[in-house]
């Protein structure tokens, strides 16, 4: 019943009809979630050349089957003698596609022969995932432009895709194993990436010392690991709390002290801790480092810190003065960098265990800018810069850094937006609907995740594959 | 021979409000399970399995019989852990605080929580003497004739509720009444009383722009900040107000210098010392030592609400020190001219002198508000805090008048 | 099915609804005519401290900031009962009982959030012994679902060609003996009444009840399903789904056993009269259904 008495309302509204019109919308689809996994089976494409594909699934348990393919001799007629590419006689629940070893433009003729019959022939909430070889680890224009080729299958086949399946591309870098990429995968293909469309990002190996597991740990993966939220009290930020908390992890939920009693409620049903703080005061880092030290033992050392806590003072930059400004910049960005900073010092108690994660929220407004939001689209561009940066200069560390880019999700906060700008915000992307607080919360988790030392530097969107910035 | 600490780990209180205010619709019950709350989040102990609670109300309905224990079950806290209710009016809390202190140094228990909550808002109504006897005597009735003539007898004012009050069951004298008497024997001027309400107000206003309450408060029913708590107040302001206790020329005492009726709530987290430490918790303070007084008021030889000055003597020789070897003196302010006719009561007496620039220095009832049970734990984790930031060996002196002509006091140190 | 929507500026006064009700029973377009395609909306509706805090006296809760979901129902209940009250409503408001109810608190709500509440009417199916339809509602936090309900009620005798629903999963009762006698006073529907401003006659007097075929008051549903809630104190979850059955109403006053066990995070429950076999009300608490 989510959204019917929204759809209702807009039918209602004179410009909302309009909008209507325009969308042709539907009912959207209901998207499968949490940590489930397809009903249909797992088929699985192995291109010339790949091989990591199997490996990963077999890895994480899954038999696959083998992918159909779409050459005119597998093909059937029709009553009025049109041609059909074959089709799956159960539907699969997702489509592996390892290119891998594609080097050649001809070569991606091969992912057109596995895709096709998948098009139409998923389940609902099915998946594609296709693995492929990042341009920098292949050699000579062409395979490096046929690299980038299949990241536009990718996009394209996300908004082709229909009843709530989704497409996304893992770009392997030079020596990525199948334990590197066996999280990513498992994410992809469980409804934890409910919202995560249309997406790329690479694949590294996991760096010396980086102490995560392979394959996925489906109870608990980060029991006994403490995790930090900030901005835990409502929202996107308890929803985040929460996703880590049934992973087993024993989290540190901060946010401002007049958000104190939601605080303590996330905190104590999670069986976590709660710290009142301002996360713009200098000592911030250091308190959050005495608190961890302090309440969850001694020797105690941070697993990971999600930067959640954010704020938006949205202005048209013709009417935008310094304290709009700068609070902004000061609370989604200067914060987490000073925060970082002094948690990062190995020797603190309490800060960052040497085996570490890091996650940063950017936005799909700092990604492609927004009206009225020049500060909040320079800070969140700027936790992507950060993020980066991040990533090469923790090169010698085993810690990963990285952020998540959410586009519209069902919050407190969008109400804020005019009504029908919303609705087309809401509605303009390829699973036709807004994200929930938890999706943002899935991706996050699994950058978190032990098993996902290979994902660094990198931002994931999820946007359900906005048109914005995409 | 003492071979184990008290310390006070940290503490959490709700913000005070004003009677009738915010949280109006608040039990004390409600507000004690709040502060129980928000104390189990900060040090992540949902789920866990406490030595003791101990706390308590001043102004209890029946029902609150429980109420320390209901809080528990109400709580994120193991419903394994214990908990009794204590009573000594306004130093309700800090006798709880004194209580749980004792069992660990005894090694009885290795932690616990103590603390208190009033409303004054959600104040047990009583019924009428008349109106009382007549229900007795229907419930005992046979037949509805008979009930209807037990209520016969009973005038229209007898049906009208006895709202609650402060007076001493011996004097008959609101504490207003009885304090208007001290503050003219103690001879206390409308200009000191009025410059420590303005200190106070000062004091705390400060301390929560510093950020000094970031870890002693959580929010409840979207209060996040004391609400009797003025910071923009002046002596003028405070010049401006009308007596409202004692009569005449004498009358001095405002509703600006003295407490507000409030609502709220605070509790400490207590432990063993060496446990504390074992257990990676903070250490902010130990409580060093406490001691009851009890003044001869009710015929008017002492006076109601300086019995603390009977007990700080005492306290003190019994642990070697003066008023000068304390960096904290945190006297409650039932009134302005309590604490003022208690230091003036003291330097008479020839206890020693209170240093102003080590009093209340965070504000205290006149400006937070004065829940009658909450007031104990408020001062005592405030103080803790100042005394950890003081560092090792720092100094505080609690002392808290009650209702009754008692007095609690107690000394903690900073680690 | 599309519906047309009304916006009302502030919750209805449900008082005066149901006497509309009562005095609007006769002439009924019955189950042919379906359920009104209308939807009733309250865009910004703040909640009353007072009243949170007399319901949850009455049913058992802690005050917090954070609201208990069943008092998000009785938020609902005047918009329920203002779209059951309107002539194009197929049923008489007298001859409707609750037979189960389903919601799911998304995320917290608290007592200072300004609430979007939505409800309609959906799913005309046949029963043996009448027509069943869900009252449904919606609360939304800014952009976020907050809060869903699905109250089903049956319109008693009346008849329908719908198709019949497959068949609903029961409810089973915990299988631990009963840890809660609770005392139900006389003057408990009138109480609960005064704070859900359901004040339906069947909860109120003997005199207001026996035109309705019960000889006493009986006791509103959804105060059985709150103080069942509350019961379970703080084990209930931030955020969960719960079901109920209403199977058999209690007549005031009475005493009642209350009866709970958890297994895999699911919490079921019964209310019962003392010594009966046959519960009142069966219900199971789980995590929260998307």
């Amino acid at each position: 019943m989510t959204g019917t008495s929204f759809l209702e309302t807009l039918y209602n509204t004179r410009p909302g009809r309009a909008v209507a019109r325009r969308a042709g919308l539907a009912d959207p689809p209901k998207l499968r979630r949490g940590r489930t996994e397809p009903t249909g089976h797992t088929a699985l494409a192995t291109l010339p050349g790949g091989g990591v594909g199997a490996e990963t699934l077999s890895l994480l348990g899954i038999a696959p089957s083998t992918a159909l393919v779409d050459v005119p001799e597998h093909r059937t007629k029709d009553e009025r003698g049109r041609d059909v590419p074959p089709a799956y006689s159960t539907r699969p629940g997702a489509l592996v596609v390892d290119a891998t070893g594609v080097r050649e433009i001809g070569q991606l003729e091969l992912l057109r022969q596995v895709l096709r019959p998948a098009m139409r022939g998923l389940e609902r909430s099915g998946r594609i995932i296709i693995l492929a070889t990042d341009a920098s680890a292949v050699d000579g224009l062409e395979a490096k432009a046929v690299a980038q080729g299949i990241d536009g299958i990718n996009r394209t086949i996300g908004k082709e895709l229909r009843g709530g399946s989704t497409s996304n591309l893992l770009f392997l870098t030079e020596g990525a194993t199948a334990g590197d990429l066996s999280s990513s995968v498992s994410f992809l293909l469980e409804g934890r990436s409910a919202f995560v469309d249309g997406q790329a990002w690479r694949i590294a190996p996991r760096k010396d010392g980086d102490e995560g597991t392979t394959g996925a740990d489906r109870g608990a993966p980060f029991a006994g690991r403490i995790v930090v939220v900030t901005g835990a009290a409502r929202g996107i930020g308890a929803a985040i709390a929460r996703t880590f908390a049934r992973d087993g992890a024993t989290v540190v939920a901060v946010d401002v002290p007049a958000a104190g009693e939601n605080l303590s409620a996330v905190a104590n049903e999670l069986g976590g801790s709660a710290l009142q703080l301002d996360i713009t005061a200098d000592d911030a880092g250091a308190r959050i480092a005495r608190h961890v030290a302090s309440i969850h033992g001694g020797d105690t050392k941070i697993w990971a810190i999600v930067h959640n806590a954010g704020i938006t003072r949205d202005k048209m930059l013709a009417n935008l003065d310094e304290k709009l400004w700068g609070s902004v910049l000061e609370v989604n960005l200067a914060a987490e960098i000073r925060i970082d900073a002094v948690l990062l010092d190995r020797d603190l108690p309490g800060g960052l265990a040497d085996c570490a994660r890091i996650v940063g929220i950017a936005s799909t407004s700092g990604v492609a800018g927004n009206k009225g939001q020049t500060n909040y689209a320079a800070s969140k561009a700027g936790v992507m810069g950060l993020v980066w940066a991040m990533a090469e200069e923790l090169a010698d560390r085993p810690i990963t850094a990285n952020a998540v880019a959410p586009g519209f999700i069902e919050t407190d906060m969008t109400a804020a937006i005019p009504f029908v700008s919303r609705e087309i915000f809401r509605r303009t992307n390829s699973l036709q609907q807004g994200g929930q607080p938890v999706d943002v919360a899935e991706t996050i988790v699994h950058l978190c995740d032990p098993a996902s030392g290979g994902v660094n530097g990198q931002v994931i969107r999820v946007c359900g594959q906005n048109l914005v910035g995409a | 021979m003492v071979l184990r600490n008290a310390v006070v780990v940290g503490g959490n209180r709700t913000p005070f409000t004003k009677a009738g205010g915010r949280f109006a619709a608040a039990s004390a019950q409600d507000l004690l399970t709040s502060a129980l709350d928000g104390l189990v989040a900060r040090f992540g102990l949902a789920g866990q399995q406490m030595g003791q609670v101990t706390a308590g109300a001043v102004l209890k309905h029946t029902r609150d019989f429980n109420l320390t224990r209901e809080a528990v079950l109400g709580s994120a806290l193991s419903p394994h852990t214990p908990a009794t209710d204590v009573a000594m009016a306004c130093g309700t809390g800090m006798e709880a605080i004194a209580t749980i202190a004792n069992k660990i140094r005894l090694g009885q228990i290795d932690n616990g929580i103590a603390g208190g909550a009033d409303s004054a808002s959600d104040a047990p109504i009583v019924v009428s003497e008349a109106l009382r006897r007549a229900m007795l005597t229907a419930s005992r009735a046979k037949s509805v004739l008979d009930r209807v003539k037990a209520f016969a007898s009973l005038v229209p004012a007898d049906l009208i509720p006895v709202p609650p009050t402060v007076n001493e069951a011996r004097t008959g004298l609101s504490m207003g009444e009885s304090q208007a008497i001290t503050t003219r024997k103690w001879g206390i001027t409308r200009e000191a009383q009025d410059e420590m309400a303005l200190a106070s107000h000062r004091n705390l206003a400060k301390a929560w722009d510093a950020g000094f309450f970031d870890d002693l408060v959580t929010g409840y029913l979207g209060v996040t900040r004391d609400t009797v708590l003025r910071a923009d107040t002046t002596a003028d302001k405070l010049a401006a107000l009308k007596p409202v206790f004692g009569r005449g020329d004498d009358a001095t005492m405002t509703a600006g210098n003295s407490t507000a009726l409030s609502d709220g709530a605070a509790l400490v987290l207590m432990a063993e010392e060496e446990w504390a430490k074992e257990h990676g918790w903070p250490t902010l303070a130990r409580i060093v030592d406490t001691q009851l007084g009890a003044a001869d008021y009710v015929t008017g030889a002492e006076d109601l609400l300086l019995a603390p000055t009977r007990a700080i003597p005492v306290l003190l020789e019994r642990n070697g020190l003066t008023l000068d070897d304390f960096d904290f003196l945190e006297i409650h302010e039932a009134f302005a001219s309590t604490a003022l006719a208690t230091i003036k009561a003291l330097e008479q007496g020839g206890v020693g002198v209170v240093d102003p620039s080590k009093l209340n220095v965070n504000g205290s009832s006149l400006a937070a508000g004065h829940p009658f049970a909450a007031t104990g734990a408020r001062i005592v984790a405030s103080l803790a805090k100042m005394l950890a930031a003081k560092g090792p060996g720092s100094r505080g002196l609690v002392s808290i008048c009650t209702a009754g002509g008692q007095g609690v006091t107690a000394i903690l140190e900073g680690i | 099915m599309m519906r047309t929507v009304t916006t009302l500026k502030e919750l209805p006064d449900v008082g005066g609804l149901i006497a509309t009700g009562m005095l609007t029973a006769v002439g009924r377009p019955g189950a042919k005519a379906g359920l009104p395609a209308r939807s009733l909306v309250v865009e910004k509706h703040h909640q009353d401290a007072g009243r949170l805090a007399a319901y949850n006296r009455v049913c058992g809760f802690t005050l917090r900031n954070q609201v208990p979901a069943t008092w998000l129902h009785v938020l609902t209940f005047p918009l329920h009962a203002a779209l059951m009250v309107g002539r194009d409503f197929p049923f008489p408001l007298a001859g409707v009982v609750h037979v189960t109810n389903h919601m799911t608190l998304h995320r917290p709500v608290t007592l200072t959030d300004e609430l979007r509440i939505a409800v309609w009417s959906d799913n005309l199916a046949p029963h043996k012994r009448g027509v069943t339809f869900n009252l449904i509602g919606e609360i939304h936090v800014g952009d976020e679902l907050a809060w869903s309900g699905r109250s089903n009620y049956m319109a008693m005798g009346a008849t329908t060609d719908a198709p019949a629903p497959p068949p609903a999963a029961r409810l089973s009762p915990p299988e631990v003996p009963a840890s809660q006698l609770w005392q139900l006073p006389a003057d408990l529907g009138r109480q609960y009444a005064e704070v859900s401003r359901d004040s339906n006659p069947i909860h109120l007097y003997p005199l207001t009840s026996r035109p309705f075929g019960f000889k006493r008051p009986i006791i509103h549903g959804m105060w059985t399903h709150a103080k069942a809630l509350s019961s379970l104190g703080p084990r209930l979850p931030q955020t969960f789904s719960v079901d109920v059955a209403f199977t058999k109403p209690l007549m005031l006053p009475t005493k009642a056993t209350f009866a709970a066990d958890e297994a895999d995070g699911v919490w079921r429950f019964a209310v019962a009269r003392p010594g009966s076999d046959a519960p009142s009300l069966v219900g199971r608490v789980t995590d929260p259904m998307p």
